[in-house]
């Protein structure tokens, strides 16, 4: 299998293809069989060679207690393209996966081409999403597990989120699964691991990434927001403040567009990568 | 010319029956499902694919395989399911 050490933590990743280096960087509890799901891998290496990774404490990468906030991810990305021998390299995030992508793009400008984000929210401008907990992914969730006589509260919470998951049984796990079904709700199994983490805090920390650094960010970046997006005051901020941005909807999507509208997803994620790449657009035969 | 499914089955069983640590004790058929009954998750699938890739010594279309499920909303998948794709896919 391929793992890499680093840190002293053994990182789970995959590398496909040659070219000009893609990372898919996944969501916050996600892990990188959503990329798997979607086909985007095989998509887009054709053209590219690209890499995906389970972030610390996610999938198949080992659980630290700590070390969850956007900068550390950074620092271990970092040490990924140290270790395999990538170059600088187009990022693609998904939700915190998007943070976290336009970190090393604040942080480390050297190593990052560009950014496309998917639907991200930044913890560090929490104050233009103010109803965050009646969002969808939270709401949804909230009523998944309120169906099973369990609390999660009307703002966002990932510690208790973790801790509820941890103490239910059999029983509420079968009333999540006619509900989500199998897949989902092995999904949501999965993360009573981080109940023993800092994750669920440390990961919606601002760590140094405002407005104020999101607006120095000069490398291209594609802003792919779901058309029922709930975060529409932070897609509109990256509209008009940053220097070298494209913007994009993924139609029919509500935050999780790798899953909800997979088609449209690739084929953005793709046609943006080849633009910034200079790669041309093949010409449909009349 | 395509595999043998049949002997694709009997190495998935041996594969799947001592799969990252767990131990299954049933006997494992075409019929048996990969989430609901061996306790998959998503990642699981991921790892699966990289050893099957290693076993068979080649790199296989496991994104398209899937996303054709999901497009068809299937609720889990079988081994027998799998093995099908296998079949059809090695060469």
């Amino acid at each position: 299998m391929p793992y890499v050490e680093l840190d002293k933590l053994r990182f789970h990743y995959q590398t496909r293809g040659e070219g000009t280096d893609v990372i898919l960087i996944h969501a916050f509890t996600s892990n990188s069989s959503i990329w798997l799901l979607t086909n985007i891998v095989d998509e887009l290496s054709k053209e590219f060679r690209v890499t995906t990774y389970d972030l610390r404490g996610h999938g198949a990468t080992d659980v630290p207690q700590s070390g969850y906030e956007s900068s550390q991810m950074v620092d271990d990305l970092v040490q990924l393209q140290d270790a395999l021998g990538l170059g600088a390299a187009y990022l693609v995030g998904h939700s915190y996966g998007g943070v976290i992508g336009m970190h090393a793009a604040y942080k480390c400008p050297d190593r990052v081409l560009g950014v496309v984000l998917s639907d991200t929210y930044f913890p560090g401008m929490a104050e233009l999403e103010p109803n965050m907990g009646q969002a969808e992914p939270w709401g949804e969730l909230r009523e998944h597990l309120a169906a099973c006589g369990r609390e999660i509260g009307e703002t966002v919470d990932f510690s208790r989120l973790f801790r509820t998951i941890r103490e239910m049984d059999d029983n509420e796990f079968q009333v999540i699964k006619d509900r989500l079904g199998i897949v989902g709700a092995r999904w949501l199994s999965s993360l009573s691991k981080l109940s023993s983490t800092s994750a669920g805090e440390e990961a919606f920390q601002p760590d140094g990434l405002g407005s104020e650094q999101l607006s120095h960010i000069t490398q291209p970046v594609v802003a792919l927001y779901d058309e029922f997006s709930p975060f529409h005051a932070t897609c509109q901020f990256l509209k008009d403040h940053l220097p070298n941005v494209a913007m994009d909807v993924v139609p029919g999507a509500k935050h999780l567009a790798p899953l909800q509208n997979s088609t449209a997803f690739v084929s953005l994620v793709q046609g943006h990568l080849r633009r910034l790449a200079g790669i041309p657009t093949a010409v449909e035969p009349h | 010319m395509p595999r043998d499914v049949d002997a694709i089955l009997v190495e998935l069983a041996d594969l799947l029956s001592n799969f990252q640590g767990r131990e299954y004790s049933d006997p494992i058929t075409a019929e048996t499902t990969f989430f609901g009954e061996l306790g998959f998750a998503s990642i699981d699938a991921v790892v699966l694919g990289e050893t099957l890739e290693a076993t068979y010594g080649q790199t296989l279309p496991f994104g398209a395989f899937l996303s054709e499920l999901r497009d068809r909303q299937v609720e889990d998948l079988t081994v027998g399911e799998l093995a099908e794709f296998l079949s059809r896919s090695l060469s």
